[in-house]
């Protein structure tokens, strides 16, 4: 199913409309995103930040990376619902959680990355190309 | 590693220690779990609720969950971490612990996956372990899903 896409978190006071395709959808299981994602890896699909309007309130929690950037996660205050996380490397991207978007919308995951922070009972799909740290930087197709 | 078994949040601002050992761990596809878990499953870790002593400020959002079962999800309202799930109603239910708050993940590898019937066709299963439609009374799916 193409763009536009939509979303919006567990209490319905968080939405969204996106415009545009994902650059990529990955699953991130570095140890930050399992505390956050519940015991999981975080499912991610990257879009450009100008194709995403954003309605409803968000809280934020900013911390540095490994890498010395700054990483935001932004989430729903209301229920909890993870919304998007974002890089001061790459501001003009954010990584909309697949639990924010609805479902149906034939979006699936293509890469896993930061394995090396994996637990051992992780399940992983043979089928998707595999990072033990970050993968390369997604570009715009154009 | 004999209890306690000790997790927090990722800012740090919650933390918690248990007194006992888990009885049970499983993945839940439910959809509300998608939601809390970035459109992964929850991993849980189920304890004896009166054995996890809480310190730091929760958040909690009341819901009836897929089951029909009266739940309170708590968070950490400063970095949005997933930490628990209880049961109100009915009362007995072990507490589920996210796993991914606990220091060690390891701790126990999950025993089953519930609420298949929600998972999106993209969900990697592990057949090795039991994949329930619905709750743990449901039929299993079968590896032709």
């Amino acid at each position: 199913m193409p763009a536009p896409y939509t979303a919006r978190c567990a209490c319905g006071a968080v939405t969204a409309t996106v415009t545009g395709e994902p650059l990529g959808i990955r699953l991130c299981w570095c140890r930050q995103c399992q505390q956050i994602a519940g015991g999981s890896a975080s499912s991610n699909a990257v879009f450009e930040m100008s194709g995403i309007d954003l309605s409803g309130h968000l809280a934020t929690h900013s911390f540095t990376a490994a890498s010395g950037n700054t990483l935001t996660q932004y989430f729903c205050p209301g229920c909890g619902t993870p919304v998007y996380g974002q890089s001061s490397a790459r501001p003009h991207l954010a990584s909309l959680r697949l639990g924010f978007l609805d479902a149906g919308q034939g979006l699936r995951p293509d890469a896993v990355i930061w394995l090396e922070d994996a637990p051992e009972w992780a399940n992983i799909d043979p089928a998707l190309d595999q990072y033990q740290q970050q993968a390369p930087t997604l570009l715009p197709k154009v | 590693m004999p209890p306690p078994h000790t997790g927090h949040c990722f800012c740090g601002q919650v933390s918690y220690a248990i007194d006992a050992e888990p009885v049970a761990s499983r993945v839940c596809w439910c959809r509300d779990c998608q939601y809390i878990a970035s459109g992964s499953p929850t991993v849980n870790v189920l304890f004896p609720e009166a054995a996890v002593k809480w310190q730091g400020e929760i958040a909690t959002i009341g819901k009836v969950a897929d089951s029909g079962n009266r739940v309170e999800r708590g968070f950490c309202p400063q970095c949005g971490s997933q930490l628990f799930s209880r049961t109100v109603e009915p009362a007995g239910a072990s507490i589920r612990i996210r796993a991914g708050t606990l220091d060690d993940t390891e701790l126990m590898a999950p025993q089953a996956a519930i609420w298949l019937d929600s998972a999106p066709n993209w969900a990697a299963l592990d057949y090795s372990i039991p994949q329930h439609r619905q709750g743990l009374d449901s039929p299993l799916v079968g590896q032709e899903r």
